[in-house]
């Protein structure tokens, strides 16, 4: 039987020097191919959890295993969140001196890929995004549904099997909102990626087969 | 066709980002390259001309006092270094630097008339001096900053001269001199019966020994008939000349200052704008790169001001020393000569700057966790 895509062994985080405890002996299991949608109410630990999952932190107790292997001890981080990892983040996080054709390919740079191929394919993911006449324009020129798509380009780029997606919606409008995620359920069923949201937002977390609430740190029943 | 991004393009986006600030830095690394350029290019040219001035007038050794930077000698003593048997003529010299008038320095030369030191000049008009008459020859480059001509006359600490001559020597230290009777010159720096230095020719070396050898032997000699003097071969005595070592260390100190706050600029640069970007840092990371890409983006931004930095400070610096080598006040001493390794020397300074200045940001930032990055303020 293969190894779920993503899996979390009494996973706890705790910060400010033992002050702030955000996850407490987490147990999820996430297969591929899923649609998940972690929700609970501010502070209770939900883009802690994703944080790990993602490996841009490290637990301080339990694991965190990727098809079977302990993030940090058997799979490089970096190599991890470069190579089977997509973010998206709320406040989008595109880089100001670079225009969207360049974000997207600041992806790849970490990757030994050659030029022409990076901005090819940078190109292909905007064009996905519907974003074809909008490839030079820098980040401040770029209303913000624009911004995300460009976020969601970035986070393809190295072709990932699983897309992270930290309260995505949180700074758009409903149209918007409604946009980005027909965009992300759509590649989703493209690509077949595992699709982890983060979300306090009720419609959002209601289009997700399966839900992981979060309550003070732990997952609630 | 989509615009590709380089990684040194990326770099180039972050140091263009905050334009005044790289350009306010880049003039402190200029500043410091062009000091060293100059300064050192200009000590290092110094000695190239007393190396050449030694190898054009025939001298083998020089005979000075051991620890003085105005090494006095008594004129007697010629006689005793003429008594090794290896030396063929010893003759005394005195050397000065001196005020000819308040915008022209020149170097000052007390010879004997029949020095065979004369001998590798050319006259390009009058005669040579006499001893015991106040007569002088002039450089070609001192006659025209003074705008004396054969003739003319040329006060000297009060004392009138007649010029005699006017010759080109092999280098910019003779070209810029003023070379006067010995006699003379012991009158007007108050030095009867002293010198400042024995040049010697030594004998032909014999078949089977090599000159060098040869030389440092006759060196030897000379010095162990006469203890509290050094008898030092000529192409030592360029290098180790005191005025020359002070010029290397008055160069050296004064750039290494200059640098040093060229490399508190970048390094104040790097740190301020790593900081600013600590988020950005911690993006590129969530994206997966490694801590060594984001040295590697910093280091090559702080190279980067090297570079340019260089660049600019060799030009600038050339320029300094092509100024100086035409003001009267030092265009006797100065030569607008740089050599291929000086520019490299300097060249890596400003990149070895860079990379030293840009260290430590670099380090720190390769280091902070991703997520803890994102969250910076």
């Amino acid at each position: 039987m293969s190894s779920p895509m993503l899996e979390t062994r009494k996973l706890a985080k705790i910060y400010d020097d033992g002050r702030v405890e955000a996850l407490r002996g987490v147990d999820v299991t996430i297969e591929a191919g899923e649609y998940v949608a972690i929700t609970g109410p501010s502070g209770s630990g939900k883009s802690t959890l994703l944080h790990l999952l993602g490996g841009l932190d490290t637990p301080t107790r339990g694991e965190v295993l990727f098809q079977g292997s302990e993030l940090g001890a058997t799979i490089d981080l970096d190599q991890y969140r470069s190579r089977h990892v997509g973010f998206i983040f709320q406040a989008f996080h595109l880089l100001p001196t670079l225009c969207a054709v360049e974000n997207v390919q600041v992806a790849m740079l970490a990757l030994n890929q050659r030029a022409n191929h990076r901005a090819e394919r940078a190109a292909s993911l905007l064009e996905e995004m519907g974003l074809k006449e909008r490839m030079r324009h820098y980040p401040n020129e770029l209303s913000a549904g624009e911004r995300q798509r460009v976020a969601i380009a970035r986070a393809l780029a190295n072709e990932p099997s699983i897309l992270l997606a930290d309260e995505p919606t949180g700074n758009l409008d409903s149209v918007n909102s409604a946009h980005i995620m027909s965009i992300l359920q759509g590649i989703r069923e493209r690509r077949g990626m595992t699709l982890v949201i983060v979300t306090h937002e009720n419609e959002i977390a209601n289009s997700a087969p399966r839900h992981i609430r979060i309550r003070d740190g732990r997952v609630e029943a | 066709m989509a615009s590709q991004l380089s990684f040194t393009g990326f770099a180039w986006k972050n140091l263009w980002r905050r334009r005044l600030r790289t350009l306010l830095t880049l003039g402190g690394i200029t500043m410091g390259i062009a000091a060293f350029v100059a300064l050192v290019g200009f000590s290092r040219a110094f000695e190239h001309e007393w190396m050449r001035m030694y190898e054009s007038s025939g001298i083998d050794i020089a005979v000075v006092q051991t620890n003085f930077l105005n090494s006095t000698l008594d004129q007697s003593l010629g006689a005793k270094i003429s008594s090794v048997p290896e030396v063929a003529q010893a003759v005394p010299m005195i050397f000065n630097l001196m005020d000819l008038t308040p915008d022209v320095n020149a170097l000052a030369y007390g010879w004997l008339a029949n020095s065979y030191e004369l001998d590798s000049l050319t006259l390009l008009s009058g005669h040579r001096f006499r001893d015991g008459q106040p007569e002088v020859l002039l450089g070609d480059l001192l006659a025209s900053n003074l705008n004396k001509k054969t003739g003319d006359i040329l006060s000297i600490q009060g004392k009138d001269f007649t010029v005699v001559g006017v010759f080109r020597g092999g280098t910019a230290l003779e070209d810029g001199a003023v070379i006067l009777p010995l006699d003379q010159m012991q009158i007007i720096a108050s030095m009867q019966g002293k010198v400042t230095a024995f040049h010697v020719q030594v004998r032909p070396a014999p078949s089977g020994e090599a000159q060098d050898r040869y030389i440092k032997k006759v060196s030897t000699k000379i010095e162990a008939v006469m203890p509290g003097i050094r008898a030092v071969p000529a192409a030592e005595r360029a290098a180790n000349n005191q005025i020359v070592s002070l010029a290397h260390s008055v160069a050296w100190g004064t750039s290494s200052i200059a640098l040093l706050i060229g490399i508190i600029g970048i390094a104040n640069t790097m740190a301020m704008s790593v900081f600013e970007r600590t988020r950005e840092i911690g993006i590129l990371r969530a994206l997966g790169w490694k801590g060594r890409h984001v040295i590697l983006l910093i280091l090559t931004e702080a190279a980067g001001l090297g570079v340019a930095g260089g660049f600019l400070g060799i030009i600038v610096g050339w320029g300094a020393l092509r100024l100086l080598s035409t003001l009267p006040q030092t265009a006797s001493v100065v030569s607008a000569s740089l050599s291929p390794y000086h520019l490299l020397e300097s060249f890596l300074i400003a990149i070895a700057s860079g990379l030293a200045a840009g260290a430590w940001p670099a380090w720190r930032d390769a280091h902070l966790s991703p997520v803890e990055a994102l969250r910076y303020e």
